[in-house]
């Protein structure tokens, strides 16, 4: 039994031995994006360079024919390296999309011609973003003012800042809500309006706020986005009907001039129509 | 009159200085200049790319070219690669591809003249590469456009960093065909006020902003509206980061046009005015002299208090700004004049609002408080009362008001939310106008069916206490037309019982189907019951009103909006005429 187990730790002792051995033959390959071949060196989208071979063959990906297809910017690139000599021997070029190498091997790093990295750089920071789709709901809280049929919308600078680009539906009392589907690693800034730049959101001061808001997509599987809306600025006094020029101080008395005057359809418009108090 | 006037002139002049100020005071011009055989911009990506050829200018004078360049304009970020060459004052380089990130203020170079490397300038500095340093593992990545059409293809382009990308002369993709044009400006600034919009309500808008710098856009818009029929209009916008000035003509090229200034400026967190002006004018060529004139004005000034706002609010009226001569109609109303119209309408107004604020700490229960004081003079409808004949040219008031609500309550499945606001205003003639409205909403949502529906019940009242005089300031037939009102929309009687005190009361339920986010539907039915009765055409609203809307997304980039009301055969209308569409991204 004993004599058994000495065999078999030293026919495995051998081959663990023998396997580098081995893989010295084998080339090794790595693959991405080409950003030029240049001074006797590959450069790829990740920012490492391998050295290339004397007389290296440029190949076509699919077939590993020869290629009419010239190194450059944007093509695809798969690079076939002498694990001995370190060099690309071969380069298996195409204009098709393929993943980029991003799990070195030992192999593939020990050929990378370009300069370690010495220092670190902290304003370098983040996750890795796969632009996967993330339902992302804006929920608005609106001032008790807005009125129960009033349209509500999100206006983004991505939409141009149209102020309707978004609309939302009221799902109760006071909140708006909308999903969409967002690319993470999005980014933009949206404002709430009511469906012009003359009825956007406010503070609870009055004052229209300093910034839009800023919203980040993720790498998460959902995303919410609350937004506490407290005034519109067509109605900052939050309130109702004040005293205005052309208001009629109840809704309900159409003639305000009495028997003598003027009901206001029959002002004097002049040529071009009379003034709109407001922009839309 | 004279000093609102010069109120009025001192706030323009004020705001103009201050706007020229912000002006000198912006950071200095940071751009990028672009030239190549072939520059793309992918619209719904916000990304520039450029191939064959691309020389590249930064604002330091430095020059990279290379074989392509690619920018992503709303991550602020830029490369060149292949066989690159960096030209400056304080350099000249070679090498395979170079990153800017100006967010970072970094520059990310891998030179090609000898051992590959890895470079990193700081600030502009082009003396030392602070070699061997960390760099992000993206910075020389190419975006994926596959299956992606270039809105613009264009031989050049000039990029204002994180504000807008000028085009010369370009080729938009419009309609299914790239349409040549001289010049054309995309804006994916993140500052909003590049798009205040200085027009008139339309029906179509088709802009084309040919001419953009780090604080400027100007562009010409083919308009059609109900009154005008198409047309040309220019808009012109000065933008700083919290100020703006916004100048249109509308129409552009019909004989009765509008010019309107909208000005805005953030003196402080705390402070901010805003002015629009507008006038209205009929005149054969735009340099010609006006036949006729009006014009409008309203300043707006709010200031931020401790947990309050205040806001000052200034209409003024000028009706004919080219005079009118003295007659006999200085005295006698008629069809066409009213004698008062020489004045110029004007109203003030002064509004404290307050923070919201709990009533408790144990209860749900909010409320905001509010006040204010204003005068109106020379206003349409003040002094119009029967019993107040003829009215005084100027009237005072001021009010106070209240809201009372609560934030969205649980009740089993349900949501619950109620509120109550009431105000009341004092005017200096011997009357007052209370207001109240009440609402409460019941919600729910049924989330395996995707739906969200709720049911909303509503009371606002409107009274204008005279005391002793009510029927004198309300007599029978106020509304106009005696106890029966006839129209071209039919007859409507029972307008006598209303001496100045109006109920609405209006019911709503409303559902929203939305099982992804390809699709949403939402109606709404209202019913409105009012006193008086309603009179279409004059006062009041439909009692009973549908709203369908249809959200359908039909491509990557267009979302269908249809909407289309029913009246319910309510002034001889069934459908509302026309159907609401809207695309959008």
């Amino acid at each position: 039994m004993m004599r058994r187990l000495y065999a078999f730790l030293a026919a495995a002792t051998i081959i663990a031995l023998a396997l580098p051995g081995l893989a010295q033959g084998t080339l090794v390959r790595f693959t991405g994006q080409l950003l030029d071949v240049r001074n006797g060196y590959v450069y790829f989208t990740t920012g490492d360079a391998f050295k290339l071979a004397p007389n290296p063959t440029f190949a076509d990906y699919d077939t590993g024919k020869p290629t009419t297809l010239q190194p450059r910017p944007k093509l695809f690139a798969r690079a076939i390296i002498d694990p001995a000599t370190k060099l690309v021997v071969q380069l298996d070029l195409t204009t098709r999309r393929l993943p980029t190498d991003t799990s070195y091997t030992a192999d593939v790093k020990s050929a990378v011609a370009t300069t370690a990295t010495t220092a670190k750089a902290p304003e370098i920071v983040g996750v890795p973003l796969t632009g996967k789709e993330v339902p992302v709901e804006f929920i608005v809280t609106v001032p008790p003012s807005t009125p129960v049929n009033s349209d509500v919308y999100i206006s983004t600078d991505f939409s141009g800042w149209n102020p309707q680009a978004i609309k939302l539906d009221r799902i109760d009392g006071s909140r708006y809500r909308v999903v969409r589907r967002l690319p993470s690693g999005t980014k933009f800034a949206y404002r709430v309006t009511r469906g012009s730049w003359n009825s956007v959101e406010v503070g609870q001061d009055g004052l229209e706020p300093l910034t839009p808001h800023l919203f980040f997509v993720k790498e998460v599987d959902a995303q919410s986005s609350p937004v506490v809306v407290y005034g519109w600025s067509d109605n900052r006094t939050n309130g109702q009907q004040a005293a205005q020029p052309g208001a009629i101080p109840t809704p309900f008395n159409p003639n305000p001039f009495g028997g003598a005057g003027l009901v206001p359809p029959q002002r004097a418009t002049p040529p071009g129509g009379f003034p709109t108090p407001r922009h839309t | 009159m004279a000093l609102m006037r010069l109120l009025l002139f001192f706030s323009m002049a004020w705001f103009l200085l201050a706007g020229t100020t912000a002006a000198i005071a912006a950071s200095p011009d940071a751009s990028l200049d672009i030239t190549a055989k072939n520059v793309d911009f992918f619209y719904n990506r916000f990304i520039v790319t450029a191939d064959g050829d691309v020389r590249l200018r930064l604002s330091d004078g430095t020059t990279v070219s290379g074989q392509t360049f690619t920018m992503d304009l709303k991550l602020n970020r830029f490369l060149v690669a292949g066989d690159v060459h960096v030209d400056g004052p304080g350099i000249h380089q070679t090498g395979a591809a170079l990153a800017g990130y100006p967010d970072l203020d970094r520059i990310f170079f891998l030179p090609a003249a000898g051992t590959p490397e890895r470079y990193t300038y700081f600030g502009g500095d082009w003396s030392n590469p602070h070699a061997g340093r960390e760099q992000p593992g993206d910075a020389f990545n190419f975006p994926d456009l596959t299956a992606e059409r270039p809105y613009i293809v264009a031989s050049g382009v000039r990029i204002v960093p994180k504000t807008n990308a000028l085009f010369t002369f370009p080729r938009v993709y419009t309609a299914g065909v790239y349409l040549p044009l001289p010049r054309y400006v995309v804006t994916f600034s993140a500052n909003p006020h590049y798009f205040e919009n200085g027009f008139a309500g339309g029906r179509a808008d088709i802009a084309l902003p040919f001419n953009g710098s780090e604080h400027s856009l100007t562009a010409l818009h083919l308009r059609n509206d109900q009154f005008n029929g198409t047309y040309l209009a220019l808009d012109q916008h000065f933008v700083w980061d919290h100020d703006y000035i916004v100048a249109a003509v509308d129409p552009l090229t019909q004989e009765q046009r509008q010019y309107n200034l909208i000005g805005y400026k953030r003196f402080s967190q705390k402070l901010e005015t805003r002015v629009f002006l507008q006038e209205s004018a009929a005149q054969a060529g735009i340099i010609n002299r006006p036949d006729n004139a009006a014009a409008f004005g309203e300043i707006n000034v709010n200031a931020g208090l401790r947990h309050s706002g205040l806001s000052y609010i200034q209409d003024n009226y000028w009706q004919y700004l080219l005079g009118f001569k003295p007659g006999p109609n200085d005295a006698v109303p008629t069809g066409s004049y009213d004698p008062r119209w020489r004045e110029h309408p004007m109203s003030q107004q002064l509004v404290w609002t307050g923070y919201e604020n709990r009533v408790t700490k144990a209860t749900p229960l909010l409320f905001r408080l509010r006040s204010s004081i204003g005068l109106a003079h020379d206003v349409y409808g003040e002094g119009g009362y029967p019993n107040e004949q003829p009215g005084p040219p100027t009237t005072s008031f001021h009010a106070l008001g209240a809201t009372l609500y609560t934030p969205p309550l649980k009740l089993g499945a349900f949501g619950i939310t109620a509120q109550y606001d009431r105000q009341k205003m004092w005017f200096n003639l011997p009357h007052q106008v209370d207001q109240t409205d009440s609402r409460v909403t019941l919600s729910r949502q049924f989330a395996r069916q995707h739906v969200n529906a709720y049911v909303a019940y509503e009371i606002r009242n409107t009274a204008d206490y005279w005391g002793d005089q009510q029927l004198a300031a309300y007599p029978v037939g106020t509304a106009g037309c005696g106890d029966t009102c006839i129209d071209q929309y039919g007859t409507f009687g029972g307008q006598n019982a209303f001496r100045g005190l109006a109920t609405f009361r209006a019911l709503t339920a409303a559902a929203v189907y939305s099982p992804s986010q390809y699709f949403t539907l939402n109606l709404q039915l209202t019913h409105n019951r009012d006193f008086p009765l309603p009179v279409p055409g004059i006062y009041g609203q439909a009692p009973y009103l549908f709203t369908g809307d249809l959200r359908v997304r039909i491509s990557r980039q267009i979302l269908l909006d249809l909407t289309r009301q029913y009246f319910f055969n309510f002034a001889g209308q069934r459908w509302a005429p026309q159907f609401g569409i809207q695309f959008s991204p």
